[in-house]
């Protein structure tokens, strides 16, 4: 190893840093420390001055490694490891100290606050000095995209990256297009025609010359990494030949909750008791009829249903309350003189819209009853035969705190989203993860919503969580947009600190393979020994803490560089 | 060796710290070929097998004797004054097995305190009955004078935490073969590593030798001991949910345990590049409990009888770890 010759830089942050830790005192102290050849502060270290402060020292120095000592490095760690790269040093040969978010922040105390710094600061120069040289890689991109789904979402996504001129394999389990949308009549809250909307939409994704749908197809096996993967699918049981593509997007949406387990429902044993998608149907069909084909005259629609209480699913479905609005809007039409009751437990209407379309409902002569979902679920039962009804709705209105009965001839259970049985089959083809709710997990909540943690494969619709269809298809036009830039690139940079694996140390126990959440890691048979596929690797580190035999090695987070950034922050005594 | 008797013989000293005597014994294991040793060597103290007086080594000069093999821990005040004077005397001085290399099996009183233990061996023990509670001191007045006897330490020391180690040979005890190549290589001064390294023993681990069939399947819904379960003779002993240590610890000792149907203990310490051994085998065990919900975790965790002591059995004071925190 070369003898490191460590530059340091202390940011002031404006008065963000420099008001709490004595920026000074820190660029002082860690002056004298070994291999420190300079150590300076600046008030803005991101700025244009202060990137070329560290590129003149680098050259007139011949400094050959930078720490920088400022805010978060999600927030600059790009910005200086491109600084380095212009100054002629490798950009992994610099790191980054956090005193604005880990320190300045988030403390009162100025002498405490700056003695942190001053830890801070000392760990990233133990740690820089063990830093390597790492180059970057980048693989070529198959222009072709595959989508599991064949709902609004995945054909949203299809027609996008379709139209722009490049080839999509949209697969579907069912025998049709239109996923659940296709169930619906009307939609929320300006009452179109779903139909009419998603009719077309799938006549344009079979008649598209880009697009080929697979009906009746399942996905067995996906290989490969970003750019380049390949996948066996399996048309009604027989396999299929093996398709090529560049990019993923998973849109498998989700199913209706089955209301049978919740006993106080009766579903299933009284026939009028039916889930929103069979009230769909019915409307669908045109006629609002009870088993026996009388027009019902009582209504009630009972929202929450396997949803917002931990005997079910604890989360909410989000669109549940506004399509009830929208069926009491649909009864109304159709039976003018039947009473309706709304039995809610928390009215919903955040989105754009909404609340007018809530406000509108209450003009229709509904009766809104509250319940307490945690508490007491109102319970369904059959009406005496001298009873005006079929059923009874038996449950304690929370506003009044009143016990009632409600009179129904047929009841509308609101039913919640929830994960598709054989989700964990696609999960593992390819490479995601699902969260306690079985979604799929997005690469970051709010900055990254439709990638994944796994390059090239995206998530859209409901299968990332419940949402409407303008929800559903904006995330699948932002997949397209992702998809088609990648393309368009032509390549794509892949991770550069993967995982090493040490063959003369690899005692081949096997350890680290199933650990691997993006199957990089595999046994070569002939070497003994795992080996590790570096263009799946993401780095994130798993198989390296778990190799019992200190083979493998994670680029850029080695046992040396973090046991001396250990040793680092530990070496002051104050 | 015969024709090499010209040469002037090896000064060789063999001395036991906190130790059980089985190094000593696997000096003695070498059988015939401890002939060939003497031949080379000349034994200037083995308090085993010789009636030498430390007063006779600190009369020695300084580096005088070529070789001494350091068996067993840095326990008491006797301890690390042989462990100090016998650096001082020694050209190359090495500690020879597990308890000298990472504090062994008398390591794990790091998990106590040195009272704890008094208490416990003094007061507590279902065979003892000590109403006075009287526990050894380091000096008592007798109308003789005072006595004196080593004081034990609050710690269990390796070797190297005292003085500056040529070589390390693990093993509890080590092969005798590999004391044997060990030796050869120093008499001969041929194919010695650089000064700090461990030898005779590999840089692999434990299952690159063995021979039972290993997979990627290594999913354990519960831990077993041994004895609890029907060895199948050729499936991992991980993957019938018995902890094996072989993964985390450095072949050479010809997978001995294993062969013999029992898992490795870990004797032979962590490879190279592998820091604490117990953490490093605590996060390889963590990965293959196949729990479908949290408190399953802790369910399967329960099944681990003494993980403390499993998984540092040899290597607690020598660990990053280095003893409880009491």
């Amino acid at each position: 190893m070369e003898e490191p010759r460590i530059g340091v830089y202390v940011c002031w942050c404006g008065t963000n840093i420099s008001k709490m830790v004595d920026v000074e005192a820190v660029t002082k102290e860690v002056s004298t420390l070994p291999s420190v050849v300079l150590s300076k502060n600046y008030k803005y270290m991101c700025s244009d001055p202060g990137q070329d402060l560290i590129i003149k020292d680098i050259k007139s120095h011949n400094l050959n490694r930078v720490v920088v000592a400022a805010c978060s490095p999600r927030l600059h760690e790009l910005t200086f490891r491109n600084a380095c790269e212009k100054a002629g040093i490798n950009p992994y040969l610099f790191e980054m100290a956090n005193i604005r978010e880990q320190d300045s922040w988030v403390h009162t105390d100025r002498t405490e606050a700056t003695k942190k710094a001053i830890d801070l600061v000392i760990a990233a120069i133990r740690r820089v000095r063990y830093h390597e040289s790492l180059q970057k890689r980048s693989v070529n991109v198959d222009p072709s995209t595959l989508i599991i789904g064949g709902g609004i979402s995945g054909m949203t996504a299809a027609l996008e990256i379709a139209n722009a001129g490049k080839k999509v394999f949209l697969i579907e389990k069912a025998d049709h297009l239109g996923g659940q949308v296709a169930r619906f009549d009307l939609t929320f809250p300006h009452l179109s025609s779903a139909q009419q909307m998603i009719g077309p939409m799938i006549q344009r994704v079979e008649n598209h010359p880009m697009i080929n749908v697979y009906l009746n197809t399942e996905l067995k096996e996906v290989k490969g990494y970003i750019g380049n993967f390949t996948a066996r699918l399996q048309f009604m049981g027989v396999e299929q030949p093996e398709i090529t593509f560049g990019n993923i997007i998973a849109a498998v949406g989700l199913k209706p909750f089955d209301p049978s387990v919740i006993e106080e429902y009766s579903y299933g044993k009284f026939p009028d008791v039916i889930t929103s998608l069979e009230f769909e149907d019915k409307l669908r069909a045109g006629r609002i009829l009870t088993k026996y084909g009388k027009e019902p005259r009582n209504v009630a629609i009972i929202h929450c249903v396997g949803s917002r209480n931990k005997k079910y699913h604890e989360y909410c479905s989000r669109v549940c309350c506004m399509v009830a609005l929208k069926f009491v809007h649909e009864i109304r039409a159709a039976l003018p003189d039947a009473n309706i009751f709304e039995i809610y437990a928390d009215m919903r209407a955040y989105g754009k819209g909404h609340e007018e379309f809530y406000a509108m409902t209450t003009h229709k002569q509904i009766i809104f009853l509250m319940y307490d979902q945690q508490k007491r679920l109102p319970v369904i039962s059959e009406a005496h035969r001298d009873d005006d009804c079929n059923m009874l709705i038996e449950m304690n209105e929370l506003l009044s705190g009143i016990d009632i009965e409600v009179p129904v001839d047929m009841v509308i259970l609101m039913v919640n989203m929830e994960a598709h049985d054989n989700v964990k089959e696609v999960v593992r083809a390819i490479g995601v993860s699902l969260c306690g709710n079985q979604f799929f997990i997005e690469k970051h909540p709010k900055l990254d919503p439709v990638a994944t943690t796994t390059g090239g494969v995206y998530i859209v619709g409901t299968c990332q969580g419940p949402k409407d269809i303008p929800d559903s298809v904006a995330q699948a036009k932002a997949a397209a947009a992702r998809i088609l830039g990648t393309i368009a690139q032509g390549s794509v940079a892949v991770e550069v600190t993967t995982a090493v694996v040490n063959e003369s140390l690899c005692c081949g126990c096997q350890t680290c393979i199933s650990v691997c959440p993006y199957t990089a890691l595999s046994y070569d048979e002939i070497k003994k020994a795992s080996v590790v596929n570096e263009v799946l690797c993401k780095g994130c580190g798993t198989c390296g803490g778990c190799c019992p035999a200190g083979a493998i090695t994670s680029k850029h987070f080695t046992d040396r560089q973090i046991l001396s950034e250990i040793e680092g922050i530990m070496s002051m005594s104050y | 060796m015969a024709q090499e008797s010209t040469k002037p013989k090896l000064k060789l000293a063999i001395y036991w710290g906190a130790a059980c005597g089985g190094c000593c014994v696997s000096v003695l294991d070498t059988h015939e070929k401890l002939l060939d040793i003497v031949a080379a060597a000349d034994l200037v103290f083995w308090p085993i097998a010789m009636d030498i007086k430390y007063k006779d080594v600190e009369n020695m000069p300084d580096k005088s004797i070529d070789l001494t093999l350091f068996n067993g821990a840095v326990r008491n005040s006797e301890n690390k004054h042989l462990a100090q004077l016998l650096r001082q005397k020694s050209k190359i001085l090495v500690a020879y097995g597990s308890c000298a290399y990472m504090g062994g099996i008398p390591g794990l009183a790091n998990f106590f305190s040195r009272n704890e233990i008094f208490k416990r061996a003094y007061e507590e023990t279902e065979s003892t009955l000590n109403p006075d509670k009287t526990i050894p001191l380091h000096s008592f007045k007798v109308k003789e004078g005072i006595l004196e006897i080593p004081e034990m330490f609050n710690d269990v020391f390796p070797l190297n935490q005292i003085v500056d180690v040529d070589y390390y040979i693990p093993g509890c005890p080590p092969q005798s073969e590999r004391l044997l190549e060990v030796f050869s290589a120093i008499v001969s001064g041929i194919g010695l590593p650089p000064a700090g390294s461990v030898v005779g023993a590999n840089d692999k681990t434990n299952c690159d030798e063995c021979k039972r069939k290993k997979s990627d399947k290594k999913q354990i819904k519960r831990f077993y001991r041994p004895w609890e379960i029907q060895d199948d003779k050729e499936t991992c002993f991980i993957e019938q949910g018995v902890i094996c240590m072989g993964p985390a610890t450095r072949g050479g000792c010809g997978v001995r345990c294993v062969e013999g149907n029992s898992p490795c203990r870990g004797c032979y310490g962590p490879p190279p590049g592998a820091t604490d051994p117990g953490a490093k085998m605590m996060a390889a065990i963590g990965t293959m409990i196949a729990a479908d919900k949290p408190e399953e975790i802790d369910e399967i965790i329960e099944t681990i009888v003494d993980p403390a002591g499993l998984f540092y059995r040899f290597s607690l004071p020598g660990s990053i770890l280095g003893r409880k925190i009491l």
